[in-house]
């Protein structure tokens, strides 16, 4: 059963989002890591590119699928999470904590309003509700 | 939803640059543009090794002994591992991830694409299975080689790989291509490959091979359609690109698979692509 933690936002392109300030945090979901299996490769962009929201930021390969990454947010890339280069398993052992891809600062808040709670979004991928919050 | 008719782009040889930018522009366009899914067949000319999308290059293949050899090198927009596409029919599948019939699940595409091409195996005779496994051990002499490692919902017969598939996803919209082996060439797999023929003989067999006769392309491609659409239950149309896709194509072959960069540095991929998706 895939968890949807409650403070975040999600996209329907399977990321998620914890905003702190105008900084935005951006992994994949755990339905997402669900899908795609034992994730082997994540291509990620270098600090201080521009990401577009719903435009691809990057890819991840996994035992089942490539699949493309699509940024739930606009902004400037502040940070990549080089932990997972060397170790792609945290993306499936902990999405949601240091399974974390980029950091962004954002450069219109109102984006957010695009994308789903974790209500919304798990009655988008059409699963019963998750255990936790 | 499953009356609406499917579009068939028939079988065509074209360049290994030419198949993936179709596939490409397919992919990118289906549900922009509202088409219905979409199956293609196609065969390779010249002969052509693929690689996956994260595939490095010189570990994989001898670049060398593909350029004197006549054989292309593309590199693929779906994952998975090197294949050398000579003696085989190439199918390729682009639908929406939520059809009915694929249910959103990546694993649920590769059953019920497999369904269809054992359906078409076992009306030639023959018995397949699907393998379950994943990736073989790292390390082993065979790890770039595709079909040395069966991965999950590929097709075997007496044990040995004779279909491969991969897939790329994004937007709600799957891409499945994969190769069914109508004969092999041990050798030259293994000159490319950098593997050993007998390697690619205990992993890899062909329709050849288990029924001792030659099957046309064409005739092929037609017994796969009828097991598509009987498995399936859907009636496929035959139809051309639309001038979107066609010009998508076109695009994506001068700036992406007719160059080096992308080929075989694996660089152009995402960025472009998001702006060629949005375009």
């Amino acid at each position: 059963m895939s968890v949807f933690q409650e403070d975040l936002f999600y996209s329907r392109e399977h990321t998620w989002v914890r905003v702190d300030g105008n900084i935005a945090t951006v992994g994949i979901s755990d339905y997402a890591q669900e899908q795609l299996g034992d994730i082997y490769t994540v291509e990620l962009p270098e600090p201080d590119r521009d990401v577009e929201q719903d435009e691809a930021f990057g890819s991840i390969e996994s035992s089942k699928s490539v699949a493309e990454l699509i940024s739930p947010v606009s902004g400037e890339v502040i940070s990549v999470n080089e932990d997972i280069e060397d170790d792609t398993s945290v993306i499936s052992s902990d999405p949601y904590g240091s399974g974390w891809l980029i950091m962004v600062e954002l450069r219109d808040l109102d984006e957010l309003n695009n994308l789903l709670d974790a209500e919304e979004y798990r009655d988008y991928v059409g699963e019963e509700a998750g255990e936790e919050e | 939803m499953n009356d609406a008719p499917w579009r068939l782009l028939s079988y065509r040889v074209l360049r290994a640059a030419e198949n993936m930018a179709i596939d490409e522009a397919v992919f990118r366009l289906n549900r922009q543009e509202g088409l219905p899914p979409t199956l293609r067949f196609f065969g390779w000319q010249p002969p052509a090794v693929s690689l996956g999308y994260f595939q490095k290059t010189s570990r994989e293949i001898d670049v060398a002994a593909c350029r004197q050899a006549g054989i292309d090198i593309v590199r693929r927009p779906t994952g998975g591992k090197a294949v050398l596409h000579e003696h085989e029919l190439t199918y390729s599948l682009v639908a929406s991830a939520d059809h009915p019939l694929f249910t959103g699940d990546i694993v649920g595409t590769y059953r019920v694409v497999s369904a269809c091409i054992v359906e078409a195996l076992r009306r030639l005779g023959l018995t397949p299975e699907i393998a379950f496994e994943g990736r073989t051990a790292a390390g082993t002499p065979l790890e770039g080689y595709c079909f040395a490692a069966p991965s999950r919902y590929e097709l075997l017969v007496g044990g040995r790989k004779i279909c491969g598939s991969a897939q790329v996803r994004a937007r709600g919209t799957f891409l499945q291509h994969g190769s069914l082996l109508a004969d092999l060439d041990p050798m030259r797999i293994a000159s490319v490959m950098g593997v050993s023929v007998d390697g690619v003989t205990k992993t890899t067999t062909a329709l050849r091979e288990q029924l001792g006769r030659v099957i046309g392309y064409e005739d092929l491609a037609r017994l796969l359609r009828g097991a598509f659409e009987d498995t399936l239950g859907v009636r496929l149309v035959e139809s051309g690109l639309s001038p979107a896709e066609e010009s998508l194509m076109q695009r994506l072959l001068s700036e992406k698979y007719d160059t080096d960069r992308w080929n075989l540095e694996g660089q152009g991929g995402s960025g472009a692509d998001a702006d060629t998706a949005d375009s």
